[in-house]
């Protein structure tokens, strides 16, 4: 999937994959504090794959 | 707002994820506010389709997370 | 009402409200040191300072204690007030130029330094201590002295008895004056202070107000009498005060409660030993010598450490770590429990391994034991990974600890096997303390007139009442039984019900009462009338997002014709107001914005039901989980984030549609395949609660593995227990006993099986609800010790057929030996089974009973007599049973030469080989499942590695398999002894009657469902379902033939299917694609 979106033109940290137990509370923060700071990293305007639909 | 705030679309199962992310709030844990959550029964349920989906509304990631 | 303006704003108040309280309640923030909520304001610190225009002149007032008026105006916010605080920031910052609070105001006012002559004080003389301490009711404290020397001290400055040592003055103090340690110093003859939390062993405090811990049911905090301040002064009620829905009253009392029970079930548990007592560990005084259930709390992600590996006492990350086993086990020289604790050597190495891998920089674990006892399923395995991970064993019991002088470490002295006397230097030790029985369970067991065992345990009644007490209708599970892991006591317990439930399935359903059903309401076709309840949590919520806000937001959103919020929607009186709001505005769709589905949704469900809607026609918005409770400090994005997930819960519900739940009758029989001990015991479970009950046989016999043995481990004659309940079984009206019988077909799923059965040729089909896998174990036919060439090598259970048969030819023998492990903890056969040890034991016993003279050797890997059974391992070595240890590299050799019968192995003492000749050599033999894949496939139950079945849950599900209506006990499960047979047989029966009873069962609603015009037949889903649930309409059906089509019994709606479909025939109700999709589209609507 990753490969896919990276083939059309989307960043591979637009999406995020991960695993965890409904025990692993810290491991939820820590991965969202991680994915968000990486998104937060790409900043970009996002909105580029809804105009290229859109005509 | 100074910085961007982007939004984060995330598929959690209801079992796994889901369930820790309701522990994350008991345990009062804090975390940035740029999740929006859509609960599915199983990662199973995920189709390639709601990925593509959620970028192309908009959201500036998607987080699937079993 | 008081209508008055601020800063420029008009606001409203309350008669006798202070400007602060009105400011902070319309977002205006006034500084301050000396005010609290709780207390009276005394205007001390006058950093509060703000501007008031009275209508003729502006004049300066302290914001915490100046009453509002109708018509005032005040600023907050000009420059004179700003200057007014600078100076008065200022010339706190010379009085107490060290603390951080006032360094940080003094930042904001960009003031570094101060122009006044600078002081060394941490105490801004705010009076809040005073206050408190008065609020209290101890009024220990007080400001004393005049102008300079003002402050604050008890009476002529001697520790006084009037402060109780509650720590509320340190806890209010705005500077960190006040400290514990000043407190113990100064001010108190009391002892205080720290209140040790018992959920983490100690190792964090608490407070007098309290949830047990953060999973606890209920999860209500609870005050503690022995610490609340007023239940010592009747001063404090500060909670009573700051509970938004009144539930605290001070004034409750315990009281007794009767109750009229037909049965008690005692599941008191254990207390964990205390090694203070033992000095030469050092657990009392040295703070990295803690114990196994305090490491717990380390490694634990909630506990004082957050999951983070380090020592108490300097919070250095370990690299080293020791375990010490049997602390407080297997020990008559110390204290006095001379059992076996069972669990100590499995939790040991998994505390190791999870130290290593919480470990950043590489751990090094030891284990010091005397006999590795990893008797449990999979524990073995674990064990073998841990020695490959590097953890060391090493057996040996160690004698003393001691400080490292002028460190935290701490070095042991011990003895290796080779008898080698070495010191090693640790950063921590933990003691793998045991379990024992509590006094308060030895009290309770006196009360009720109960039998203890020699280690005071509950007695049970014998081996085949594993959970019987020794009075009727009382009944006895997990630790209080005797030391035992999670599995063994979730079989006890359900054992416990089972046997709890044959005395008083008389009575079932006389008590319960009948609900009221509401007519459902058709809403098909209808336009959607969405009604939205904001909850607040009381403060949970509404103290973060902006709930007013989200609700106004939520009467804005398409078709949404209702809102409202309340302080606790899962409260009755809501729940009620819900349902007459739902009928009166006739809404056909719910949306709670409250805490989280996974605990809230079933109640309100229940809530639409209730006003006659499809409970399907509801969605939850988590905005406390995974909104206020995370971003407390982001009140506008949480509010922001709340509306979000308000938006997304109205999108998808206004998709949802009416579901309906499958109605299922279910079969009031019972199949149990296997009529060995736990097979027998589950059947009896069953039918005397009055179902009808198949026993298959594939023997001639019932009886299974008990027929070859002797005695059990108290000693109870096997035979004559296992006649009695075969003739039971015989007896019962309700059991039929197939013998000679094997399994053909079966069909079906749970509450509907179809089972062919062959027996003596001719062929019979039953029809079940459910089916119990009791299809057991036997033991392995050894390949090695010259089994089968000479007639002197005989298996344990060969023995146990000579004992039975009383073969005189026993008492005549001089010499016998025994090798334990046979085939049994080798790398082709890696699991333990588990019942060897004892038996040889007492098999040895036996013979040493037939002919005291005899020489027996047990020659052994580790000694496994878990629980009590270790009293039968030191009765052997009392009686002069002689146990040689060997190692798997170095297994015994047994040579046949001029007729003599000779075993060699090396003395594990002397580090020698030694030759034994002896008339008898009985091998330990492994226990082998009786695999039988045909069976698995038919009933659609995984096996193991080892043959075994895998049940639902390694510990909470150990008798049940995650197919739905399939039960499991037995040695088909893992090896076990009788009692554990007869306990497993019992808690299989229990759980089966949980569907039994039920007589109709629902499936759920939100299960997946296949168009078949648009079926492709594929046969994806077919292959790719966990739980079976699509299947192909068979060729020769009316409608669709060879479509598939779900099966929503066995549905458990996880999706896998309907992702997988190509066709996109598939739907799953309650999380279709529109809904998902409609929750993506406005997710990000907003932006």
């Amino acid at each position: 999937m990753k490969n896919l979106l990276e083939h059309t033109g989307i960043e591979p940290g637009r999406l995020h994959f991960s695993w965890i137990s409904s025990a692993e509370s810290t491991k939820f923060v820590d991965v969202v504090k991680k994915i968000t700071e990486e998104v937060k990293a790409l900043a970009e305007t996002k909105k580029y794959v809804k105009t290229s639909t859109q005509g | 707002m100074s910085e961007r705030e982007p939004k984060i679309l995330s598929f959690l199962c209801t079992w796994c994820s889901y369930g820790a992310a309701d522990l994350a709030g008991v345990s009062r844990m804090e975390y940035p506010p740029n999740i929006r959550v859509i609960r599915i029964p199983c990662t199973g349920r995920m189709s390639p389709k709601f990925i593509l989906a959620g970028l192309r509304q908009g959201a500036d990631a998607v987080w699937v997370s079993g | 009402m008081i209508t008055f303006k601020l800063n420029g704003k008009t606001v409203q108040g309350e008669e006798g409200q202070f400007i602060i309280d009105v400011a902070e309640k319309n977002g205006v923030e006034i500084p301050t040191l000396c005010n609290h909520k709780a207390l009276d304001p005394a205007g001390m610190c006058r950093i509060c300072t703000v501007e008031l225009f009275d209508g003729r002149r502006t004049r300066f007032v302290t914001a915490c204690n100046y009453p509002i008026w109708e018509g005032m105006e005040v600023k907050t916010d000009t420059e004179t007030v700003h200057e007014g605080r600078k100076i008065i920031v200022e010339m706190l910052l010379s009085r107490c130029p060290n603390v951080p609070v006032i360094q940080k105001m003094a930042k904001d006012y960009g003031i570094e330094k101060s122009r006044f002559k600078a002081e060394d004080d941490t105490c801004i003389l705010c009076g809040l201590c005073v206050r408190v301490c008065e609020r209290m009711g101890a009024n220990a404290i007080m400001l004393t002295n005049r102008g300079l020397d003002l402050k604050v001290d008890t009476p002529f400055s001697i520790n006084t008895d009037a402060c109780i040592g509650c720590g509320a003055c340190a806890f209010i103090c705005p500077t960190g004056h006040i400290t514990w340690d000043k407190i113990k110093e100064n001010v108190t003859t009391q002892p205080g202070g720290f209140i040790p939390s018992e959920y983490d062993m100690g190792l964090k405090g608490r407070k007098p107000v309290y949830v047990p811990y953060a999973q606890a049911v209920p999860n209500t905090p609870a005050i503690d009498r022995d610490y609340c301040v007023h239940f010592k002064t009747g001063g404090c009620k500060i909670c009573a005060e700051y509970c938004g829905v009144d539930a605290i009253d001070h004034a409750m009392e315990d009281e007794i409660v009767e109750l009229n029970v037909g049965s008690i079930i005692l599941t008191t548990g254990f207390e964990p030993f205390d090694p203070s007592k033992f000095d030469s560990y050092g657990y009392a005084k040295l703070p990295n010598v803690i114990t196994s259930m305090e490491f717990e709390r380390i490694l634990s992600a909630s506990g004082p450490t957050m999951g983070h590996l380090a020592r108490m006492s300097d919070h250095k990350e370990p690299k080293k770590i020791a375990w010490f086993q049997c602390v407080g086990s297997r020990d008559l020289n110390r204290c006095d429990n001379s059992f076996c604790s069972s669990v100590c050597c499995m939790y040991a190495i998994k505390e190791a391994v999870i130290a290593k891998e919480h470990s950043k920089e590489p751990l090094d674990c030891a284990i010091f034991y005397m006999d590795m006892r990893t008797h449990g399923k999979e524990f073995e395995r674990f064990y073998n990974k841990a020695q490959h991970d590097g953890v060391r064993f090493i057996r040996s019991r160690v004698h003393t600890v001691e400080p490292v002088p002028g460190s935290d470490d701490l070095s042991i002295r011990y003895v290796t096997e080779a008898g080698e006397a070495k010191t090693e230097i640790f950063d921590m030790i933990v003691l793998s303390i045991g379990l024992q029985s509590s006094k308060d369970n030895i009290a309770l067991a006196a009360k009720l007139g109960l039998d203890l065992t020699a280690g005071n345990f509950c007695k049970t009644a014998s081996s085949f009442e594993p959970v019987a007490t020794s009075k009727e209708g009382i009944f006895v599970c997990g630790a209080f039984e005797g030391p035992k892991d999670i599995p063994q006591s979730v079989v006890e317990s359900s054992a416990a019900a089972s046997a709890a439930g044959e005395l008083l399935s008389a009575a079932r359903n006389t008590l319960t009462k009948k609900k009221e059903i509401v007519p459902e309401i058709n809403v098909v076709n209808e336009r959607p009338r969405i009604g939205v309840f904001v909850c607040n949590c009381g403060i949970n919520i509404g103290g973060v997002v902006d709930v007013p806000a989200v609700r106004d937001y939520a009467a804005s959103l398409p078709y949404v014709e209702f809102v409202a919020d309340n302080m606790y929607s899962c409260s009755q009186d809501t729940q009620d107001a819900m349902t007459q709001i739902i009928k009166q505005k006739n809404l056909n769709r719910v949306v709670v914005a409250a805490c989280t589905p996974k605990t809230h949704e079933p109640l309100f469900k229940e809530t639409l039901i209730n006003a006659g809607l499809n409970k399907y026609l509801f969605e939850m918005a988590n905005i406390r989980n995974h909104d206020s409770w995370v971003h407390k400090n982001n009140p506008e994005l949480a509010t922001q984030k709340a509306k979000d997930l308000v938006r997304m819960a109205v999108a998808k519900v206004g998709l949802m549609q009416p579901l309906k739940e499958a109605e299922l009758e279910v079969n009031q029989t019972a199949l149990v395949i296997g009529g060995g001990i736990s097979g027998m015991n589950a059947a009896k479970g069953i039918a005397k609660q009055g179902y009808k009950t198949h026993i298959i046989e594939k023997s001639g016999q019932l009886g299974g593995q008990a027929l070859s043995i002797h005695h059990t481990a108290r000693g109870e004659n096997v035979q004559d227990e296992l006649g009695r309940l075969v003739s039971e079984i015989e007896k019962n009206e309700n059991i039929v006993v197939h013998l000679n019988a094997t399994l053909q077909n079966v069909e079906g799923f749970v509450g509907n099986f179809k089972t062919t059965v062959s027996k003596n040729g001719g062929q019979d089909t039953i029809a079940h609800g459910i089916a119990v896998m009791a299809t057991g174990a036997s033991e392995f036919k050894p390949e090695e010790y010259q089994y089968g060439k000479d007639p002197r090598v005989i298996t344990g259970l060969e023995l146990d057929k000579k004992l039975i048969e009383n073969d005189a030819a026993l008492k005549k023998i001089s010499t016998a030996v025994f090798i334990q492990c046979v085939g049994s903890r080798e790398p082709s056969r890696p699991y333990c089974s588990r019942v060897c040890c004892t038996h040889s034991v007492l098999s040895a016993l036996e013979l040493k009973k037939k002919n005291p003279d005899m020489s027996v050797f047990i020659l052994y890997r580790d000694m496994r007599t878990y629980g009590e059974r270790e009293y039968l391992y030191k009765q052997a070595r009392e009686a002069g049973v002689i146990f040689v240890r060997y190692d798997i590299e170095n297994k015994p050799d047994v040579q046949i030469q001029k007729g003599k019968l000779l075993v060699n192995v090396i003395d594990h003492v002397l580090g020698r080989p030694m030759e034994l000749e002896t008339d008898l050599l009985v091998l330990a033999s492994a226990v082998v499942p009786n695999k039988d894949e045909t069976l698995a496939q038919f009933f659609k139950v995984p096996l193991n590695e080892d043959g075994f079945f895998v049940e639902k849950h390694a510990k909470l599900g150990p008798s049940e398999f995650a197919t739905d209506g399939v039960f499991l006990c037995g040695l088909a499960h893992y090896p076990k002894p009788i009692d554990e047979s007869v306990a497993q047989g019992r808690a299989a029966a229990s759980r089966a009657i949980t569907l039994l009873a039920q007589e109709k069962i629902h499936t759920s609603g939100e299960v997946a469902k296949i168009e078949p015009a648009v079926c492709s037949s594929c046969g994806v889903c077919v292959s790719i379902c966990p739980y079976s649930a699509p299947s192909f309409i068979p060729k020769e059906a009316r409608f669709f033939p060879g479509k598939a089509e779900v099966n929503p019994v066995l549905c458990k709606g996880c999706g896998l299917c309907v992702a997988s479909c190509r066709s996109g025939a598939i739907h799953l109700m309650g999380f279709d694609n529109d809904q998902i999709f409609s929750q993506i589209s406005v997710a990000m609507e907003a932006m």
